[in-house]
């Protein structure tokens, strides 16, 4: 690919890798030598954005939910708290990390490690620019899904190598949750695949700079399903049914102390922002805005949104209660599912239609937005009611009684007399 | 390229042989995990990208579930990986399977192709599956349906 | 093709994640539902009633604060009506109207903890709590403004209360009053509309009408099933027959219904101090009352209805300076005795959030 601009243009940072990569062709590097520094230039970008972002996230996440909770976060260590995740890191450090003695201890060791795999692995096919991707998988999307079911494996491993009967419990619970998430997740992708035509996240974006709007606009019910989807993924609230059923039985990380805890709960931020960015990327443009990236870096704007995202992650945790495990199963298969089978019915049509009658995308694409929004609309709304129809078998005010409808006891019984005015 | 592959073919076997070795049936399914992963490097090396993501997700996502809630349904007591009786006779009908495959792999008078253009394996597949192969897949659905049906009539209550 | 398994007994508590105090339930469950539950109560005895027999009758005041600490106005004034009922003293109407208002506020603040607390149970990370702490806050303030201590109040005494208000207590009250409707408001859009809050609360811990009678269970418990009853309107005390308040009650029994009547309640406590204030007579705050109390010779039983339920002093006097037997009738021990029937059958998340409806306060419970 030619490059179109200087190695400085900052507003796409592959100007400057294809520049490096250039120079070492012409002084006969081998192509694997070339590929590899290329690859690791990439790579530490992502390890430093990883990084950084974990520490920056405490801080936010920690603020803002103060804020939402009519407090201040934390105020005390730096300006602002922002040197609390300092703070955090070095406490989480110096504690003592206790291994139980009948635990199994190489797992147990292994299993805060190898989480923080699949983590790091998803940022690799995230586009930041028009030639920012680490890595241009052809199947993108399907590689984030395959590095979502493998969450659930190593939760397994932490629960059972923590002999606890409470732990193993918990580890079991969410196991089947995450499997039943996965598959409303798995479909509502494949709505938006089939809609783009291409599962390379790349190329999804360039779908969208293509047609100069975002796929938020086309696919509204697969957002809300992947969005739903995803908060459970993360085993955040509403669905924190790992971290705090500690109340009864404990997540699976109750026997993690020290570093070993703090990387569980790094590793739920990174996760959190992965999938915020692959929210920013399929469904809000990525680094595409409208013509934005003119002016700013497209990897700004894409940081920007993927805030953007999480502060809704945020919102949820701050403002909803949490649901019980087979409210939340039920939520999975007999609500998220059979609306992302109707998406995907009706996504099927709109390509078919559009293929079939070789229309032109200007007059088509705003009809299929318009329906798509008001099925989107009336399938949440008219499925929701349908599903809370046996909640609602009674007001949900208290009913106001003017006197009571009881009757006293016999006047004289006992000494219930009435008090001196 | 011939690194990757003898490192990813080395983890696969060497995971696959802990398997048998290692004495706890859960670190069994760990290392079965590992193999499958190395399984999905070795079809990376072949580039066919869409076969190792799915190998990711169907096996080590799920089917490596599936094996580790059967093992924990198992008294512990059967949990032991340990010595039996069968340990000599299957090295030995193991060596005489791998001389086999081996003598006819290399005696093999194998056409190599070279490596040539391929359009994404991904598109291919997909095109696979709903032009010349539809019956297959559509047999493979209604036979997992099936099977869905049946572990729900199993599970109920009533 | 059966399995063979066992149940499994699970100890929730003593120390509790939820803010209840030293409670312990030992469930014993079949795979996920409950199929017996255990409460095992006494770790936060401190024999109060025995202590209280070896000290002046006004001398106990301050241990009816430290029963039920969360509202402790309410139990003062229920001890103080039950003395004065058996010694006979007649209050003055000013410190009968400024025990109205203070038992209302105190039964906001104590609505504002048990819902939050409730919200806190099901799973929202505290911050319905800390919106209903605002209240609660400006409730304490006035508390402290009045009688120099937020919770444990020790504000009533025999004949009267203990101080008269002072200057900034009403511009406070009545911007707390003020916005109050609107908070509630807030909190009924934020919390009572919410499907999750609903799933969670509807249909768990029913306790239908006939076994609250039968458990004499009282206060939002009893009316949550249905029951109309309020000791404020079948046996007056204070000038609580001169207000006009509703009652309100529940339709299923279940959490969500005790979690609406409270709502609803401290909107009809606002209601109460509302007519209380510019009702409010000049004159004396405590009736002139002997410093060594002698009752006559007799025993009285005297109940009020604190935020908890129905909450009553068993007094028996032999004329002298202690008394003979001091015995507290506490709402929270009595609304216990239904935990079993309402949490047998359901899940153990289901239990937690049982109990957090069932709002009990362990200083009452154990005494």
């Amino acid at each position: 690919m030619p490059i179109l601009s200087p190695w400085y243009d900052f507003r796409d940072l592959g100007n400057a890798a294809a520049r490096l990569a250039d120079a070492l062709r012409d002084i006969d590097a081998p192509e694997g030598v070339v590929y590899a520094l290329v690859g690791l230039l990439g790579a530490v970008g992502v390890l430093l954005f990883v990084g950084l972002t974990t520490l920056v996230n405490i801080w936010v996440e920690r603020r803002l939910i103060g804020r939402m909770q009519v407090r201040r976060g934390p105020n005390r260590l730096g300006p602002f708290g922002l040197l609390q995740p300092v703070a955090d890191a070095i406490k989480l450090m110096q504690k003592e990390a206790l291994t139980p003695r009948l635990a199994d201890g190489l797992v147990f060791t292994l299993a805060p490690v190898v989480i923080f795999i699949p983590a790091i692995l998803a940022f690799a096919v995230l586009p930041w620019g028009e030639k920012m991707v680490l890595a241009d998988l052809n199947v993108g999307v399907l590689y984030l899904l395959a590095l979502g079911s493998t969450n659930s494996l190593i939760v397994f491993m932490a629960g059972y190598a923590s002999n606890n009967k409470y732990a193993l419990l918990g580890a079991m619970r969410v196991i089947a949750m995450l499997i039943s998430y996965e598959i409303p997740g798995v479909l509502s992708l494949l709505a938006v695949v089939a809609f783009t035509g291409t599962m390379s996240l790349s190329g999804i974006v360039d779908f969208q700079a293509n047609y100069w709007s975002w796929l938020l606009f086309f696919q509204p019910l697969a957002l809300v399903i992947f969005l739903l989807g995803s908060t459970v993924e993360l085993n955040r609230s509403p669905a924190d049914i790992a971290e705090a059923e500690s109340e009864i039985i404990a997540g699976y990380h109750i026997e993690y102390s020290g570093m070993k805890w703090g990387l569980f709960y790094a590793v739920e931020l990174v996760n959190s922002i992965a999938i915020s960015a692959v929210i920013a990327s399929l469904f809000l443009g990525g680094w595409w805005t409208f013509g934005l990236e003119e002016f700013v870096p497209g990897w700004l704007i894409f940081i920007g949104k993927i805030y953007a995202c999480y502060f809704l992650l945020i919102w949820f945790r701050g403002t909803l209660p949490r649901f019980r495990v087979d409210q939340l199963m039920a939520f999975a298969w007999k609500f998220l599912l059979p609306m992302a089978l109707v998406n995907i019915l009706l996504v099927a049509l709109e390509i078919t239609v559009w293929e079939e009658f070789d229309l032109s995308a200007g007059a088509v694409l705003p009809v299929f937005a318009v329906v798509n929004f008001a099925l989107a609309g009336a399938l949440v709304a008219g499925w929701a009611r349908v599903m809370a129809a046996q909640f609602e078998r009674f007001p949900r005010r208290a009913r106001l009684v003017p006197d009571i409808d009881v009757p006293l006891p016999a006047e004289g019984g006992g000494h219930a007399a009435r008090a001196a005015v | 390229m011939v690194i990757g592959f003898w490192a990813l073919a080395g983890l696969t076997v060497g995971a696959a042989a802990m398997i048998i070795v290692v004495r706890n049936l859960l670190h069994a399914v760990l290392f079965l995990i590992l193999s499958f992963v190395g399984i999905a490097g070795v079809y990376i090396t072949l580039s066919a990208d869409f076969v190792a993501v799915v190998q990711v997700l169907v096996y080590a996502g799920a089917i490596a579930v599936l094996m580790i809630f059967a093992v924990m349904l198992t008294p512990l007591s059967a949990r032991d990986n340990a010595e039996n009786v069968l340990q000599l006779p299957a090295l030995v009908l193991s060596g005489l399977v791998i001389t086999g495959v081996t003598f006819v792999a290399l005696e093999t008078d194998w056409r190599l192709a070279g490596r040539g253009e391929f359009d994404s394996t991904a598109e291919a597949i997909g095109e696979a599956l709903v032009s010349p192969f539809v019956l297959p897949f559509e047999i493979a659905s209604v036979l997992l349906v099936a099977a869905m049906i049946g572990a729900i009539v199993l599970v109920r209550e009533d | 093709m059966p399995i063979s398994t066992e149940p499994l007994v699970v100890n929730i508590g003593p120390q509790h994640p939820s803010t209840h105090g030293v409670f312990r339930m030992r469930v014993t469950l079949d795979g996920e539902r409950i199929t017996d539950a255990e409460m095992i109560i006494g770790y936060l005895h401190r024999s109060m009633e025995k202590l209280a027999e070896e000290r002046t009758w006004t001398q106990n005041i301050p241990f009816t604060d430290r029963m039920d600490y969360l509202a402790a106005m309410t139990g003062n004034l229920s001890y103080c009506l039950a003395v004065e009922k058996l010694a006979g003293i007649e209050v003055p109407e000013r410190a009968q109207y400024l025990r109205v208002i203070f038992a209302e506020l105190q039964r906001i603040a104590s609505h504002a903890m048990a819902n939050g607390t409730f919200v806190n149970d099901c799973g929202a990370w505290q911050t319905p709590l800390f919106y209903m702490f605002r209240e609660r806050e400006k409730i304490l303030d006035l508390f402290e403004m009045t009688c120099g201590a937020r919770l444990t109040t020790n504000y009533m005494r025999i004949g009267g209360v203990a101080f008269d208000l002072p200057d900034e207590f009403m511009p406070g009250l009545r911007a707390l009053l003020d916005e109050l409707p609107d908070r509630i408001g807030e909190y009924e859009q934020l919390l009572m509309d919410n499907e999750i809050l609903l799933m969670r609360g509807r249909d768990v811990g029913v306790l239908s009408p006939e076994t609250a009678i039968n458990a004499s269970m009282s206060g939002p418990m009893l009316r949550g099933s249905g029951v109309a009853w309020d000791i404020r309107k079948a046996d007056p005390y204070c000038v609580y027959d001169r207000m006009e308040f509703e009652i309100p009650v529940g339709h299923n029994g279940d959490c969500y219904d005790r979690f609406t009547v409270r709502m609803e309640e401290v909107r009809q406590s606002v209601r109460i101090i509302e007519q209380a204030v510019p009702q409010l007579p000049p004159g004396s705050h405590c009736a002139d009352v002997p410093l060594n109390l002698r009752p006559p010779e007799g025993e009285v039983y005297s109940r009020i209805e604190s935020p908890k339920g129905e909450i009553g002093f068993y007094l028996v006097s032999d004329g002298g300076p202690h008394p003979y037997r001091w015995h507290v009738r506490s709402p929270s021990l009595i609304n216990l005795s239904a935990l079993r029937e309402m949490v047998v059958g359901q899940t153990v998340a289901d239990a937690i959030v049982t109990l957090g409806s069932i709002d009990i306060n362990v200083g009452e419970v154990d005494r």
